[in-house]
């Protein structure tokens, strides 16, 4: 997952490596991503990571909802 | 308490003190510091790494069992330098810089650069929200969430 300055950017990067377009959005989202997975202490014995099902809740609780982000077949 | 129970808690103690490490340090620990921290051998700790790993809660060097990655900080130096209370942390991508602040619960400036052009680029967290970015600019997740573990290096 790279940073870039635009969305220009993200197309010349694509097209440089041949690498197929994946999905893009305003760092602000990420930020707002980075809340909801990271918010729960590791170091916690009783923390595990999440099941598919609950990774895809918490990306469908913040609107990444397209197959991009399924993980369960 | 059954083998199987005391190998879950002493994993559950190893990533306690992984994260721990990594959260006061900068980096997470190699097998030997853990070893010494929480009085056992390094064997041990390195077959509780092995069991992370299997866990997808950390990832090993290749061709060794020392801990490249323990989400959402980096062993390893890379472009993604997160700056918190006068100390660095690596991560391994975007979303895992943003995390670093979330872990950490405290104010961060992350420091990247383009990965098109490689100007350098800012953010900024403070009292838990995003401060500061360049307008217009994009995370680019390259591979599908189905597809991420597939080579979670490269994702």
């Amino acid at each position: 997952m790279l940073l870039f300055r635009s969305e220009e950017h993200v197309e010349r990067w694509c097209a440089q490596w041949r690498m197929p377009r994946g999905e893009s959005f305003p760092v602000e989202r990420c930020w707002r991503l980075a809340l909801a997975w990271f918010g729960a202490d590791r170091r916690e014995p009783l923390w595990r990571r999440r099941t598919a099902e609950e990774c895809e809740a918490v990306f469908a609780s913040l609107d990444f909802t397209s197959p991009f982000w399924r993980m369960t077949r | 308490m059954t083998e199987t129970d005391e190998q879950a808690a002493f994993d559950a103690e190893v990533r306690r003190y992984v994260y721990e490490h990594a959260m006061t340090e900068g980096v997470p620990p190699q097998s030997a510091v853990a070893a010494a921290a929480l009085s056992c051998s390094t064997d041990e700790v390195r077959a509780a790494f092995r069991r992370l790993a299997d866990a997808r809660v950390l990832v090993l060097q290749e061709g060794g069992g020392e801990i490249l990655m323990a989400a959402p900080f980096s062993a390893v130096p890379t472009p993604f330098v997160v700056r918190s209370g006068g100390r660095a942390y690596f991560a391994p991508c975007a979303w895992d810089a943003l995390g670093v602040p979330v872990v950490l619960g405290r104010d961060a400036e992350v420091e990247a650069s383009c990965g098109c052009c490689g100007t350098r680029m800012s953010l900024r967290v403070e009292g838990g929200v995003l401060v500061e970015s360049e307008p217009g600019s994009v995370v680019h997740f390259a591979l599908p969430a189905a597809r991420w573990w597939e080579n979670v290096v490269f994702t």
